[in-house]
């Protein structure tokens, strides 16, 4: 018997109507005294038979049209053993499960996952026949070549059984949606390498997912796949799993990171937040909350973040301790909770070092800088400071420095050079202070070389600034600069205050536009640059073409601006800052851990947050490859949650030590907006051949898998079947116009053939 | 002659419920519809030239032959002979048949009368003889005018019967109508052909001029009929239900067979032959029998 959607059963009955109507006409007959009855009688006795059996003909295919009509709409099967009969194959159903935190998208108590769940288990429960052979797979995005496992299904052509719909929904039930931003791309290529061998069996791929428009909208490389699939003989259902809600509000953390400033023990510094809207309206007062090594601090309020925008907020931070310190921030619950979450690992030292590498002995320059930077007393700005000769360089290691001060030098080894290239090139920051001592010819060839070397500028000659009475214009101005925040709208006050006497200028060839890596953050009146800012390898270095030290201007004694310790505090900020690497990771994204081995052992005990037992995870060093600086590097794949990561690192003392590494999702997946059935279709079709149904829709219709779908062939047949009946129709009806065309054509010569 | 003919559309003269005055009304809307025409007064033909004798009048006499060979001759016409004109009228069950303005028998029955109105116009003698499976009514041929009325009473048969075999008919007939003369039969001729033609072929050898009017309706020439339909026979018992369309293209050539068979029948035995839709203008059956007075006419000459 054929499995027909219930609606439709009673349907069939409808197939009685020409029946009926004939009946009815029978009933209805004309009666007509005839003359000729002669002719009429031999022709019934000459067509009868022939006539009776077109009559039963045409009642048979308008009968047929109308079964067809109601199977064609029934979408029956030809199930199992019927299939088998006419040569059905196996089937193999492969599942594309989504399962990137955007799939946790929730309304009312479900979510898109939830309902990709149910649509499986509905599926698992239609695909069980004794008599013909199934298989299924399911694959989850995740399990496709994340956290360091290749592709992993859950189940890889399954027979299915009687119990198969038992395992599935078990499967189902501890199935969560995971925390990655996981790309399709990797499971349609896993699915198409399995289905490269042509194996005979029938393929339905189903991909259920949220189809957002961030890997829809320009599905290039997706659709590429899909035809690939397609090519392959499999049958692509694609099923929404979110009803084509184009675009849901949701808010997301994006960043959480340390402002530029110095950062140490005991000093307070800003963290920065930045929070993006992607919802389709804009959102007012949106609470941030903030923890620090578990201690909740005071929220924060973002005013407004426009729709598709993102806003920035920051709080202050203060650790006594210096060390590793664990900050998250939260937002309130939204469509998708993953990304409301943010964590950062900030690592805090006892105060930042800073180089002063000065060319004079009695370094009168440096130690004006010196003064600035750690003014003694109660007041600690988290630097410490110390005063080298140019020979430091060359003969220490100078990465443990935040920032490296060099002034008044005339000359630097090639040695000291290369180790500051290196350091700076490294994110190191260094800023130079011109001096009497300074020889622009050294400092072109050596420092600038030709705009490759540390310089900012080509030097020219130290010159005076001539004193104006009469321009009241002040010998410093700048633009809006980090180092200046502090000065804040008093920057013009403070700068003006300062006199300048004699300065470096620049080679007058160097022009600053032509230089994109360099930027003139503060001139003169006369429009000589001032303070130089360029930027080499992942560093900073910064020149002032003038003194330190109260040599040639009054900035640094000068008792009516305190300016000039708060900007060389600043600049040292700027410069140390260190863009915070190796700490934070995206969810799947392996913790690389980098081990010296005269400190530690090679054995690594890495868990994961949330404490329980199927958190914490056992991982060998995976290949304790030496590299140039000797290193063991250890590699923990398994970043399957957002949240603070640990790695127990053992002492080759003894002691153990626990590293933190931050893990958050990636912000980009909460963009939910989703492309609804037609828009997908305007991106694929009609290149790819797919069938789309939306997860609801599909539950219904689900029991069609279960066989092979008659329902084009039953289209074909209707077709058929309605073209013969017109034509049996027309050659049994009688057409006036033709007739009597005809018959007028077959009277008049009986008028003129006449013996008349 | 458009004006005049849409008078006599079946449709129209139905509206004339005597026969006689259908029969004028016909005739004289043919006749002027034709007033210019050859055939007007040829009932009265020259037939020969006689010898001038006192008393004759000298209206007559042929002054062409007086100039010519210096002689009174007076012309003869055929006023002196009539004409004799004997319609066969079928009125048998058959000829009842009709859903159109009229059915056959009152179609046959006005074509009859307006020939018979014609002809007592033009001084010949009209007799008339109506039949179904036997001669009913038999009229004899006179030339009054007021002969009409008789001719019209002999059309009016009731109880029609079926019409079998027409050469007994038509045998009886030529024994009541010796004398020869023309013979104007009006019937659907639905019976045994073989009969028909046996018949006609008696009345030609007894020297009638034979002019037979088959008159069918449209129903039986064109076979409209759809959706199931049981036919009763109007001459028979016979019943057959079935759905016309099918059966439609048998029937059609079967009727065509037979008014093929008929029209041959006709031209072997020198019969002039018309047929006649009960829908077509009923001067038909006029223009027909002048038609075939002018071919007479010809005939004779030659």
């Amino acid at each position: 018997m054929l499995p027909l959607v219930h609606p439709f059963t009673w349907a069939l009955s409808l197939i009685a109507i020409p029946v009926v109507i004939h009946l009815i006409n029978m009933m209805r007959h004309q009666r007509v005294e005839w003359a000729a009855m002669e002719f009429l009688l031999l022709s019934q006795k000459k067509h009868r038979t022939w006539v009776i059996l077109k009559q039963l003909l045409l009642l048979l295919l308008r009968m047929l049209a109308i079964a067809g009509v109601v199977l064609a709409l029934a979408q029956p099967l030809l199930p199992d053993r019927w299939g088998n009969f006419l040569g059905s194959q196996p089937t193999h159903h492969i599942v594309v499960l989504d399962d990137s935190f955007s799939m946790s998208d929730h309304w009312g108590d479900t979510t898109a996952f939830d309902r990709a769940k149910k649509v499986l288990e509905r599926l698992g429960a239609s695909v069980v026949h004794p008599q013909q052979p199934q298989s299924f797979t399911l694959l989850r995005l995740s399990h496709c070549g994340m956290f360091g496992e290749g592709t992993k299904p859950d189940f890889h052509k399954e027979k299915v059984d009687s119990e198969f719909a038992v395992r599935l929904t078990e499967k189902l039930q501890s199935m969560q949606v995971s925390e990655t931003a996981a790309e399709p791309l990797p499971a349609l290529e896993a699915v198409r390498q399995a289905l490269s061998e042509d194996t005979g069996e029938r393929r339905i791929v189903y991909f259920l997912s949220d189809f957002r428009a961030r890997q829809w909208d320009k599905p290039d490389e997706l659709k590429k796949r899909l035809l690939q699939l397609d090519e392959s003989h499999a049958e692509i259902r694609l099923i929404d799993c979110v009803a084509g809600d184009a675009s849901r509000p949701n808010l997301a953390i994006t960043s959480l990171e340390p402002e530029e400033g110095i950062r140490a023990a005991g000093v307070r510094w800003r963290m920065q937040i930045t929070v993006r809207n992607f919802g389709p309206t804009s959102v007012r007062n949106i609470p941030v909350y903030w923890s620090a090594d578990g201690k909740a601090g005071p929220q924060v309020v973002i005013d407004e973040i426009p729709a598709g925008d993102t806003a920035r907020q920051w709080f202050d931070v203060v650790f006594p301790t210096a060390g590793e310190h664990l900050l998250s921030a939260h937002l309130d619950a939204d469509a998708v909770l993953a990304d409301n979450v943010r964590h950062a690992r900030i690592d805090l030292p006892v105060d930042v070092p800073v180089l002063l590498v000065d060319g004079e002995p009695a370094a009168r320059d440096s130690k004006f800088v010196a003064w600035s930077l750690v003014p003694g007393g109660e007041v600690r700005t988290g630097v410490r400071a110390w005063i080298e000769t140019p020979r430091y360089l060359a003969l220490k290691p100078l990465d443990e420095f935040g920032a490296i001060s060099v002034a008044n030098v005339d000359r630097l080894d090639r040695s000291a050079i290369e180790a500051l290239e290196k350091y700076v090139s490294a994110g190191g920051g260094l800023i130079f202070f011109v001096g009497p001592q300074t020889r622009s010819d050294f400092v072109n060839r050596e420092l600038y070389r030709d705009g490759k070397g540390l310089f900012p500028v080509p030097l020219a000659n130290p010159e005076s600034l001539p004193v104006d009475t009469l321009d009241k214009t002040p010998d410093v101005q700048s633009g809006e600069h980090f180092i200046f925040r502090f000065l804040g709208n008093h920057r013009a006050d403070h700068l003006s205050k300062i006199l300048v006497k004699q300065y470096f200028t620049v080679s007058p060839d160097w022009i600053a536009k032509n230089d994109p890596s360099t930027r003139v953050i503060a001139q003169l009146r006369n429009r000589a640059p001032l303070l130089v800012e360029k930027s080499h390898g992942r560093g900073r270095v910064m020149a002032f073409l003038s003194t330190a030290s109260p040599s040639w201007n009054n900035w640094a004694s000068n008792s009516e601006t305190v300016s000039f310790p708060v900007v060389v505090q600043e600049i040292v900020a700027y410069l140390s800052h260190r863009p915070s690497t190796g700490a934070s990771y995206l969810v799947g994204e392996p913790i690389a851990v980098k081990l010296d081995p005269a400190k530690y052992q090679p054995t690594i005990h890495f868990a994961g947050p949330g404490g329980g037992p199927s958190a914490t995870i056992d991982a060998a060093v995976d290949a304790p490859a030496k590299g140039a600086s000797n290193q063991l590097a250890a590699s923990f794949a398994r970043t399957e949650k957002s949240g603070f990561y640990e790695a127990l690192l053992t002492q080759t003392t003894g002691k153990g030590e626990t590293r933190h590494y931050a893990v958050n999702v990636d912000p980009a997946e909460g963009d939910l907006k989703a492309l609804a059935g037609a828009e997908l279709a305007a991106r694929l079709a009609p290149a790819v051949k797919y069938q789309f149904d939306y997860a609801d829709s599909f539950e219904t219709k689900i029991d069609e898998t279960a066989g092979r779908n008659l329902g084009d062939l039953l289209i074909y047949l209707l077709i058929a079947a309605l073209i013969g009946e017109q034509l049996l129709a027309w050659s049994l009806g009688y057409h006036p116009i033709g007739s009597n065309k005809a018959s007028s054509r077959r009277a008049a010569p009986l008028m003129q053939g006449g013996a008349l | 002659m458009p004006d005049s003919r849409k008078f006599l559309h079946p449709e129209a003269i139905k509206r004339i419920a005597r026969l006689d005055l259908r029969a004028r009304h016909i005739v004289e809307g043919f006749l002027s519809g034709m007033h210019r025409s050859p055939y007007f007064g040829q009932s009265i033909e020259f037939r020969q030239h006689r010898e001038y004798t006192f008393g004759d009048d000298p209206r007559y006499i042929d002054w062409k032959v007086w100039a010519k060979q210096d002689r009174y001759c007076v012309k003869q016409f055929e006023e002196d002979t009539n004409l004799r004109g004997t319609l066969l009228v079928d009125v048998s069950g058959s000829m009842r048949y009709g859903r159109g303005a009229m059915n056959k028998y009152e179609y046959a029955c006005t074509i009859a009368a307006s020939l018979g109105y014609l002809l007592l116009r033009q001084q010949d003698a009209v007799g008339c003889v109506s039949f179904d499976e036997r001669v009913r009514m038999t009229v004899p041929l006179r030339t009054r005018r007021n002969h009409l009325e008789s001719v019209l009473q002999a059309l009016e048969v009731s109880s029609p019967r079926e019409k079998t075999d027409m050469y007994p008919i038509l045998r009886e007939i030529t024994e009541t109508f010796p004398r020869r003369g023309m013979m104007m039969l009006i019937s659907d001729l639905l019976s045994d052909r073989e009969g028909l033609f046996r018949g006609l072929k008696l009345l030609r050898s007894r020297g009638h001029d034979v002019m037979v009017f088959h008159v069918l309706d449209d129903d039986e020439l064109d076979f409209p009929f759809g959706g199931p339909t049981r036919f009763d026979g109007l001459e028979s018992p016979d019943i057959v239900r079935c759905n016309p369309r099918a059966l439609r293209d048998g029937y059609l050539k079967a009727m065509n067979d037979f008014l093929e068979e008929v029209r041959r029948g006709c031209t072997r035995n020198n019969v002039d032959y018309a047929l006649l839709r009960t829908s077509q203008p009923l001067d038909a059956a006029l223009a027909a029998y002048l038609s075939n007075r002018l071919g007479m006419h010809h005939k004779n000459r030659g």
